[in-house]
C-alpha cells in the first residue's frame, strides 16, 4: 500500500504530470522498472522491503544494511510489530506485494506457503548459494511440507535466564547449576531484601509461556513440547499439571508487580539491582544501559529431569519473498545480499541485540562474549525449539496468555485453568 | 414531487453520484461483506468456508465473548453516563461569565484533541506501579488503597473506565454548551419571578429545550461506547486475561491476531445490531414523545 504512494511520489519528481500518476495509482502492479527516483544502475529493478523489526538498534542496523545495496533501489517500509502482523496476509495476498518481507521462521512461514503465497528460494539454498552451508536444523526449518525452501534465516537469539555479574558479585551468590541450587539461590536473594526474578506481563502476556516452555522442556522434554503444541497431548494430562506445579513453586520470587509491567519495564529492576533474574531472550541486552551490557551473564535454566534431553529455545528471524509480487529475481537478488555472511555480521555488529549468525563462515572473533557464550549454548545443546507462538500458532498463543496469566494471579484455581485451556485449545485445533 | 426532482440539473447528479459511488464501495460494500464473512469460516488465506450461523452458535458459548458482551455493557452505562452527566453539570456550570471561564472550557476540551492511543499511554504512566495515582494516595494516607490498576481484574476495566470519560466529558460538554447558547433565558427568568428554584427551572424549563441536543448526545455516546477500542487496546489489550476484553477489542483480536476473520464478522454483526437497536428505540421513542 505504502508502495504505491512512494512509487507515485517518485513518480511525480520524476516529471510526471498529475494525471499520469493517478492514472497509474489507479491499476494495480504497474511498479516494475518504474525506478523514477535516482539510485541509477538498478540492474534488478524495484524492490520494495517490508519489515517488522521494531526495536531501534536493529531496525538503524537494517536500514544502514540496505542502504548499502549494491543491486539497486530498495523501498523499506518499516511497520509496527503488532500491525504488521495484522496486515501480513494483506501483503501477501494482494497483487502488487512487497518483494520481500521480515518475519519469523518455522509454522507461521510453512502455512503461508501452502497457500502458495511464498516464494520458492530454494535456489539460494543450493550449489554455493549464500544459505547452502547453513545448518541443517536450519534448512528443516526453513523447508515447506513439499521440501522446498521458502525462508531465509538471517538470525537467531537464544532463551536464558540473565542477570549481572556485578550484582551477583555484591549480593555474594553464584549462578546455580541445579534446580535445587536455582531454589535455594531464589531464597537466598528474598531473604535479602531482593526479587529473584523478574517478568513483564501487562501488553506482552505471552512472556508467561517462556517459564511455561522451558518448565516443559525440562521436565517432558522436547519431544513432548513439540507433540502437545501440535495438538496431540492436552493441556489438562498429568505431564502438564506437573509443570504447572513447578511453576507454582516459583511463584512467590515473582515481581509482585510482573503483571504491570511489559517486557520492557521488567529489565529495570534488573538494571537497578532490585531484581536478580530474568529468563528472557536475548533481545534482552538492548533494554540495558549502554555501559551496564558489558556486565550482563546468563545461564541455562538448570536441568530438572535428567532422563529428558538437553533443549533451549533459539527463535529465528529472517526475511522472506512474496509469490506474487512483481520482481522475483530483484527478490532473490536482495535475498542473497541480506543472508550473505557479511550483512549478517555487519547487521548483528550495528544491531547490538546479541544476536546470533546463521552463516557459519561469520567471523564470530569480535562479537561479545555474551553473544559467543550463546553460540556455545546452542551448539552444546541436543534440542532446539522455538517459541510457544512460533512452535505452535499466535491463535494458541492467545489460549496461552489467557491460561497462563490467570493461572499466575490466581495458582490456586490451576485445575480450572488447565480444563478452560484445554477447550480453547480444542477451539484452535477444530479451526 | 417527481416534477421537482426534475428540475434538478444534471451536473448536481453527477456531483451527487461520485461520493455515493464512494461511499458504497469503501463502506457500504465492505459492511456487506462482514455480513456474509460472518457466515463462514475464513482464515484470511485460504478460501472462506460457508458454516451457517455455527459462528452465533459457538460465541454463545465463549466465555470471553460473553466477558466482553457484560463489560460492553458495563462500558455503555459507565461511559454513558459519566460523561453524559459530567459533560453536562459542566456545561451548566460554565455557562456564565466569570473569570477564567474560558480558559476551565478550554482545558477541560484539551484532552479531546489527543488521541484516545495517546491518552491511554498517559493513563498507563499515571496508573503504573510506582506512578502518580498510587503515589498521590500514598502520600494521602490511603496506601491500602494501592493496587496494581490496570493488572487487577476487579479495578481493571474502571481504571479503563475513568480515562476514556477524562477524554469525552470535555467533547460532552462542548455539545451542551452550544445548547444552552440556543434556549431562552427569559423562560427561566419568567419562571424564576414565578418562584421556581433552580432545581425546577432546570429541570422543567432548560432541559425540554435541550432535546435537540440530547438525541445527538445519545446518538454520538452509544456509537461512541461500542466502538470504544483504541484507548482499552493501548492500555490493557483486553488483559489481564480477557477480564477487560469489549466486543470491538475481542473482535480485533479474533480477526488480526488469531485470523479468524468469519468469527470476527460474527462479533462485527453483533456490535452492529447493538448500536442499530439502541438507536432505533431511542429514535421511536422520541418521534413518539414529540407526536
Amino acid at each position: 500500500m505504502s508502495k504505491g504512494t512512494i512509487t507515485r511520489r517518485e513518480l511525480l519528481a520524476g516529471g510526471m504530470t498529475l494525471g499520469a500518476a493517478s492514472l497509474l495509482a489507479a491499476c494495480v502492479g504497474t511498479t516494475q522498472g518504474g525506478s523514477g527516483g535516482g539510485g541509477g544502475g538498478a540492474s534488478s529493478g524495484l524492490v520494495t522491503l517490508q519489515n517488522s523489526i521494531q526495536d531501534a538498534d536493529p531496525k538503524a542496523a537494517l536500514e544502514a544494511l540496505v542502504k548499502a545495496y549494491p543491486g539497486g533501489d530498495v523501498t523499506l517500509n518499516s511497520v509496527a510489530t503488532e500491525q504488521f502482523r495484522a496486515q501480513l496476509t494483506n501483503y501477501l495476498r494482494s497483487g502488487d506485494s512487497p518483494e520481500v518481507l521480515s518475519w519469523y521462521a518455522g509454522s507461521v512461514a510453512r502455512s503461508y506457503a501452502e497457500e502458495g503465497l511464498l516464494l520458492d528460494v530454494s535456489s539460494l539454498w543450493e550449489g554455493d548459494g549464500p544459505c547452502a552451508g547453513f545448518s541443517d536444523a536450519l534448512r528443516s526449518l526453513s523447508s515447506d511440507a513439499s521440501g522446498n525452501q521458502i525462508f531465509v534465516p538471517t538470525s537467531y537469539y537464544w532463551w536464558s535466564v540473565f542477570y549481572k555479574k556485578s550484582a551477583f558479585e555484591k549480593w555474594g551468590v553464584e549462578p546455580p547449576t541445579s534446580w535445587d541450587e536455582f531454589h535455594a539461590l531464589c531464597e537466598n536473594l528474598s531473604g535479602q531484601g531482593i526479587v529473584p526474578l523478574t517478568n513483564g506481563l501487562s501488553s506482552t502476556p505471552w512472556m508467561a509461556s517462556g517459564w511455561f516452555d522451558y518448565l516443559d522442556l525440562r521436565i517432558n522434554g522436547a519431544q513432548y513440547h513439540r507433540e502437545l503444541l501440535a495438538g496431540e497431548h492436552a493441556f489438562n494430562d498429568p505431564e502438564v499439571v506437573a509443570v504447572m506445579e513447578e511453576y507454582k513453586r516459583l511463584i512467590p520470587y515473582f515481581d509482585k508487580n510482573a503483571a504491570s509491567y511489559t517486557a520492557q519495564d521488567a529489565a529495570t529492576p534488573v538494571a537497578q539491582d532490585t531484581s536478580a533474574m530474568y529468563l528472557v531472550g536475548a533481545f534482552v541486552s538492548g533494554y540495558f544501559p549502554e555501559d551496564q551490557r558489558d556486565d550482563l551473564d546468563f545461564f541455562s535454566v538448570p536441568v530438572i529431569n535428567d532422563s529428558v534431553p538437553t533443549a533451549e529455545e533459539a527463535p529465528t528471524d529472517g526475511f522472506f519473498a512474496a509469490a506474487r509480487s512483481d520482481n522475483h529475481q530483484g527478490a532473490l537478488d536482495l535475498l542473497s545480499y541480506l543472508a550473505s555472511a557479511e550483512s549478517q555480521q555487519q547487521y548483528i555488529e550495528q544491531s547490538k541485540s546479541s544476536n546470533l549468525p546463521t552463516s557459519p563462515d561469520v567471523d564470530t572473533s569480535a562479537f561479545s562474549p555474551l553473544v559467543q557464550k550463546g553460540i556455545e549454548l546452542l551448539n552444546s545443546t541436543e534440542e532446539i525449539t522455538q517459541f510457544f507462538n512460533r512452535d505452535s500458532s499466535d491463535a494458541l498463543q492467545a489460549t496461552a496468555d489467557t491460561a497462563l496469566t490467570k493461572f499466575l494471579a490466581q495458582p490456586d484455581s490451576m485445575t480450572s485453568i488447565l480444563d478452560e485451556w484445554q477447550r480453547a485449545a480444542e477451539g484452535v485445533f477444530a479451526s | 414531487m417527481s416534477r421537482r426532482l426534475a428540475r434538478v440539473p444534471l451536473l448536481v447528479w453527477v456531483f451527487l453520484a461520485v461520493p455515493f459511488v464512494v461511499e458504497a464501495f469503501w463502506v457500504f460494500w465492505p459492511a456487506a461483506n462482514s455480513f456474509s464473512l460472518a457466515l463462514t469460516r475464513w482464515d484470511g488465506i485460504g478460501l472462506a468456508e460457508p458454516v451457517g450461523l455455527q459462528n452465533f452458535r459457538d460465541l454463545a458459548a465463549d466465555p470471553i465473548f460473553l466477558t466482553a458482551l457484560r463489560n460492553n455493557v458495563v462500558w455503555v452505562l459507565g461511559f454513558g453516563g459519566l460523561s453524559v452527566v459530567g459533560g453536562l453539570v459542566l456545561a451548566v456550570t460554565l455557562n456564565k461569565p466569570g473569570p477564567l471561564v474560558s480558559l476551565y472550557r478550554s482545558a477541560i476540551y484539551l484532552p479531546m484533541v489527543v488521541s484516545l492511543a495517546v491518552s491511554g499511554l498517559f493513563w498507563r504512566v499515571m496508573y503504573a506501579p510506582d506512578g502518580p495515582v498510587n503515589g498521590a494516595l500514598g502520600v494521602l494516607g490511603l496506601e491500602h488503597l494501592e493496587r496494581q490498576w490496570l493488572a487487577d481484574p476487579a479495578v481493571a476495566l474502571w481504571a479503563v473506565l475513568i480515562a476514556a470519560v477524562w477524554r469525552q466529558v470535555g467533547y460532552i460538554m462542548v455539545l451542551y454548551l452550544a445548547g444552552l447558547k440556543g434556549t431562552d433565558g427569559t423562560l427561566e427568568e419568567a419562571a424564576a419571578v414565578d418562584g421556581a428554584n433552580a432545581w425546577q427551572r432546570f429541570w422543567r424549563i432548560v432541559m425540554p429545550q435541550l432535546r435537540g441536543v440530547n438525541m445527538v448526545v445519545f446518538a454520538v455516546t452509544v456509537i461512541d461506547s461500542l466502538r470504544t477500542f483504541d484507548i482499552v487496546w493501548a492500555m490493557t489489550r483486553g488483559g489481564p486475561y480477557n477480564e477487560t476484553q469489549l466486543l470491538s477489542t475481542y473482535m480485533f483480536q479474533q480477526a488480526f491476531t488469531t485470523g479468524n476473520l468469519g468469527y470476527a464478522s460474527a462479533i462485527a454483526v453483533v456490535i452492529f445490531a447493538l448500536a442499530i437497536g439502541f438507536i432505533i428505540t431511542y429514535l421511536a421513542r422520541q418521534a413518539r414523545t414529540e407526536d
